[in-house]
């Protein structure tokens, strides 16, 4: 499942949607706000989405990850409204029988989710500037 | 034949066009067209290539077809994660 957060991330709890006892491991990729992109300091961040489309988009990357690989559970979540350095902005996690799948399944949702899921970052720099971020 | 349709901006698009919404009756048949009417109203020309577009809440090509009520939205690439 994808979803879309107003308020901070709970890490446990999405964990424990995604652990199963037919799984014999979890991998997980959470994504944080970190001080500096392209040679700025950045103070802040803001992330826009489009709701609805991003949700069902996220759904669709999910079902494909579970189409390409042997997974039991996935779940992400990505925060959007005004983050503070250090805030988690994404998180990815997969559990699985084995863990190559869980890997690679984990991979596959987060790339995906950031090419294509309509979500928009606008980063304040240390200048007291801000602007919308392209595609890294 | 006029269609009564609502067009939103996200991202740095809302800048391209200084809004998130506009409302208006269009003679516009597709995406395309309609992009082109709207461009007047920009204040900068944006990257066409980069645009993705959707209609009420779905992906769709620049050559879908516009109809009354339509909510078309226009999309800079992605930046998330």
């Amino acid at each position: 499942m994808f979803t879309i957060s107003e308020t901070s991330i709970n890490a446990d709890k999405l964990k424990k949607q995604t652990l199963d006892p037919s799984a014999g491991g979890f991998a997980c990729f959470e994504g944080w706000v970190r001080n500096h992109n392209q040679g700025k300091d950045v103070t802040k961040l803001a992330y826009e989405a489009y709701n609805k489309l991003a949700i069902k988009e996220g759904n669709r990357i999910i079902q494909e990850a579970h189409k390409k690989y042997a997974i039991t559970k996935a779940f992400c979540s990505h925060r959007i409204g005004l983050l503070e350095i250090g805030d988690m902005a994404v998180w990815v996690g997969v559990s699985a029988a084995h863990r190559d799948a869980a890997f690679k399944a984990c991979r596959y949702i987060l790339d995906q989710v950031k090419a294509r899921v309509p979500i928009w970052k606008n980063e304040s720099w240390v200048d007291g500037e801000s602007g919308w971020i392209d595609q890294e | 034949m006029n269609k009564n349709i609502e067009i939103l901006f996200f991202g740095k698009l809302k800048e391209t066009w200084n809004t998130n919404k506009l409302k208006l009756k269009t003679n516009s048949d597709d995406i395309e067209s309609l992009y082109t009417e709207i461009l007047s109203k920009a204040a900068q020309t944006p990257h066409k290539e980069s645009i993705k577009v959707a209609i009420n809440d779905e992906f769709v090509d620049w050559q879908t077809a516009i109809t009354d009520g339509d909510c078309i939205a226009f999309l800079p690439p992605a930046s998330g994660g």
